[in-house]
């Protein structure tokens, strides 16, 4: 293994692992192409990689890291979340949760494939939230008051139809209302360098299209399990 | 007993479809009661928040359901201020006014919840929670609108429309009223309106075809949904279209015969609106068979995207609709985060928690004081601070003697000047400011005369014991023997502060 190789597969993993973005419309380029055009460095970066247990993905000739769900060093957990978030309790945090899953299926309907939607407004997402939980809310007339668990999709219905859409007329992100709770979602999403504004639009950006793309279609076995509400610790990884 | 079972049956299993009728009058009673009495200390307690609520409910509706257009904040405002001064003849300043009408809106959005009351439900032997809303919120393009609910607007006819026609459609009856009135002007407005709301059926058309082109399976439900609706819509409207039909023409046929009691330009004035109602009624109904061949298309276009959907589920990649149902089904609300988390960038901020960071500012002690951790082992000698002092003072002396005896070696004769020098040369200044040089310059001064070999056999003095150790270990100075000559006046000026005699060091042969 030549020295100059490893040395430039060290600085690739640097700089994933700080954030930067590595890709050829990014500054750096060279060393995506070096990526791309040497075997060994190739090899290196991911060896490595797949030692700290951190997935890199390639969208649109850029790099992409993720440390997937339950990795103890680089994954957030939720009270890490909560704080980023501002949040308290638990079931605020899963609404948010249901609010970035609805902003997916805004421009996805499967891994396969984008639903050429290019961008969504704060109201969208606010009717796609609705629609989605309109079912519950609606039998949420006939629901048993000691019925309502911490954690379930019902306590998410309650909360979410028991907020009004706005309180003033410039949405803040704050969870007083449904808008001010998309706008904090939105705004971590920006900070998370998944998505774009520009004025009242938001745009998915390619880091997230690599990930849906790639993740979700890579790990739809191990997904489809703990969807089905057999423990984490037992799914097949 | 037959008798007593159909009671039961009344009591226990229609519980719950009487609560559901019953609620949607719970919102009223709850306005109506006092909400007024406690605030600004009565001053407000002429207004009657049940004749307020009803009111503006009508307004709800005309906006919404006749004219078809939410309501901003600003248009309730405005229409709050006319029953005020109208109906309560109420003068207050604009400010107060403002403050009214927003407390008089939260009231009736209940701030934002929805109005709720508990129940027993005899027959899942449990309490039970029912929920309605008058007025719903929405925004678009960024801005603020209310709606009144479908509960809402049930409550309203409930209360007197529809005790009177068993339809539910509003448009109709308004317009089988004002063909009553002969108010045709009016009538041409509703049947406008009645051809928006088919416009407006028309475009739902294509919201079914998105929902299908997103999700098939939710595309179908809406799909089935809106033929429904459309099928419905026909069957009432035909009924009350004929209805309505007849109703001109009786119009027709009255005017005819009050033909001769009136005016002519109001008698044709009166004939062009009842010819111009006719016209658009007819028009709803062109709009209507277009409404029908749509449907008829859409049917196939439903099936070529069922048909392809069917293809393309061959294909196996992550759905997240069906993912979605699947945790909802399951209510599996934790499996969002192996969903959500992956999305995330790495985590590489560590930071120290809350409360260390507390501490580390603060330095607060310990609130138990920890023990003192002893290693096991066994003691094997105790050693004690005099012991240590002895240690020091005869490694001090060793070195001092060790440096006299080399220097003896060498030279026949000095003083206790250079061999002063000698010592600082090799120790450092410092030497001569240490405690146990002077000591040893006492213990030496006890004799004259030292012989090597006389030490050997028997040390006399401490310092001669000292001597002795050190030849223990040497041989090279076996046959020394020297003589100290104190020269009493010739003193050596260490420091400012310190003098001391000079001695002289001889060599002395044996």
């Amino acid at each position: 293994m030549e020295e100059r190789n490893l040395d430039k597969a060290i600085d690739i993993l640097t700089r994933l692992l700080n954030g930067e973005e590595v890709g050829r419309n990014s500054a750096n380029v060279s060393l995506y192409e070096e990526y791309s055009t040497n075997a060994q460095v190739y090899d290196l970066v991911n060896r490595m990689l797949s030692r700290m247990n951190v997935k890199l993905y390639e969208y649109n000739y850029s790099l992409y890291i993720t440390a997937g769900d339950n990795n103890q060093v680089f994954g957030f957990t939720n009270a890490d979340l909560r704080k980023e978030l501002g949040l308290k309790v638990n079931r605020e945090l899963y609404l948010c949760y249901f609010i970035i899953y609805q902003i997916i299926t805004c421009f996805y309907t499967d891994s396969s494939g984008y639903n050429f939607n290019e961008y969504v407004k704060i109201e969208d997402i606010m009717e796609a939230v609705d629609y989605s939980l309109k079912h519950i809310i609606d039998n949420l007339e006939i629901l048993t008051n000691n019925e309502t668990e911490e954690n379930s999709f019902k306590t998410l219905a309650l909360m979410w139809s028991d907020l009004p859409a706005a309180t003033e007329e410039s949405i803040r992100a704050v969870k007083n209302s449904k808008a001010g709770y998309i706008k904090l979602v939105l705004n971590f999403m920006i900070s998370q360098k998944l998505m774009a504004q520009s004025e009242e639009r938001y745009y998915l950006k390619d880091r997230a299209r690599a990930l849906i793309e790639n993740y979700f279609e890579e790990s739809k076995g191990r997904l489809y399990e703990i969807i089905q509400g057999k423990e984490k610790e037992d799914a097949t990884y | 007993m037959t008798e007593e079972y159909i009671m039961m049956q009344d009591i226990i299993q229609e519980h719950k479809e009487r609560i559901q009728n019953i609620k949607k009058y719970y919102p009223y009673f709850k306005l109506a009661d006092n909400s007024l009495l406690q605030w600004k200390e009565g001053k407000y307690a002429c207004l009657d928040m049940g004749y307020i609520t009803m009111a503006v409910l009508r307004f709800f509706i005309d906006e919404n359901n006749l004219k078809d257009k939410d309501v901003t904040y600003e248009e309730y405002e405005s229409f709050i201020h006319t029953i005020l001064v109208r109906d309560f003849l109420l003068m207050i300043s604009e400010e107060e006014e403002k403050e009214l009408c927003a407390y008089l809106f939260d009231k009736l959005l209940n701030e934002g919840k929805p109005f709720s009351f508990d129940y027993f439900d005899p027959k899942d032997h449990q309490k039970k929670s029912i929920r309605m809303k008058l007025i719903e919120s929405r925004i678009v393009d960024s801005i603020l609108f209310y709606r009144i609910t479908s509960d809402a607007i049930e409550f309203y006819l409930d209360t007197k429309e529809i005790k009177e026609e068993s339809s539910i459609s509003v448009e109709q009856l308004l317009l089988s009223k004002l063909i009553d009135t002969q108010n045709f002007k009016g009538g041409i407005e509703v049947v406008k309106r009645i051809n928006r709301e088919v416009t407006k059926l028309k475009l739902r058309r294509n919201e079914v075809l998105a929902v299908l082109s997103a999700d098939i399976f939710e595309g179908k439900k809406v799909y089935e949904a809106y033929v429904n609706d459309i099928t419905k819509w026909f069957d009432e409207e035909q009924r009350l279209f004929k209805k309505n039909s007849e109703l001109i023409e009786k119009a027709l046929e009255k005017a005819e015969l009050d033909k001769k009691g009136k005016e002519n330009a109001r008698f044709f004035a009166m004939m062009d609106e009842i010819y111009t109602l006719e016209l658009e009624i007819k028009k709803a109904m062109y709009k209507h068979s277009e409404l029908l061949s749509l449907c008829t298309s859409l049917q196939l276009q439903v099936d070529e995207i069922v048909k392809k959907s069917k293809l393309s589920t061959l294909r196996n990649s992550f759905d997240f609709f069906h993912a979605m149902n699947k945790m909802m089904e399951n209510d599996n609300v934790e499996a969002m985060e192996s969903l959500i988390l992956p999305l995330f960038q790495l985590n590489i901020k560590k930071q120290f928690s809350l409360a260390q960071t507390e501490n580390l500012i603060s330095m607060k002690g310990e609130d138990q004081e920890e023990t003192e951790k002893v290693s096991a082992g066994e003691e094997v000698a105790y050693v004690y601070e005099d012991e240590l002092e002895d240690q020091r003072i005869s490694n001090n002396f060793d070195l001092i003697v060790g440096i006299l005896l080399e220097k003896l070696m060498v030279e026949e004769s000095f003083s206790l000047g250079q061999f002063n020098e000698e010592l600082t040369e090799k120790f450092g200044e410092k030497v001569l400011k240490n405690a146990d040089y002077y000591t040893f310059l006492v213990h030496m001064c006890q004799k004259d005369l030292y012989s090597v070999k006389e030490i050997r056999e028997k040390p006399d003095t401490f310092f001669e014991e000292i001597i002795h150790e050190i030849l223990q270990k040497e041989n090279e100075y076996d046959g020394i023997s020297f003589r100290l000559i104190r020269k009493g006046e010739e003193t050596i000026k260490i420091t400012e502060m310190l003098e001391i005699s000079d001695i002289q060091f001889e060599k002395v042969k044996e």
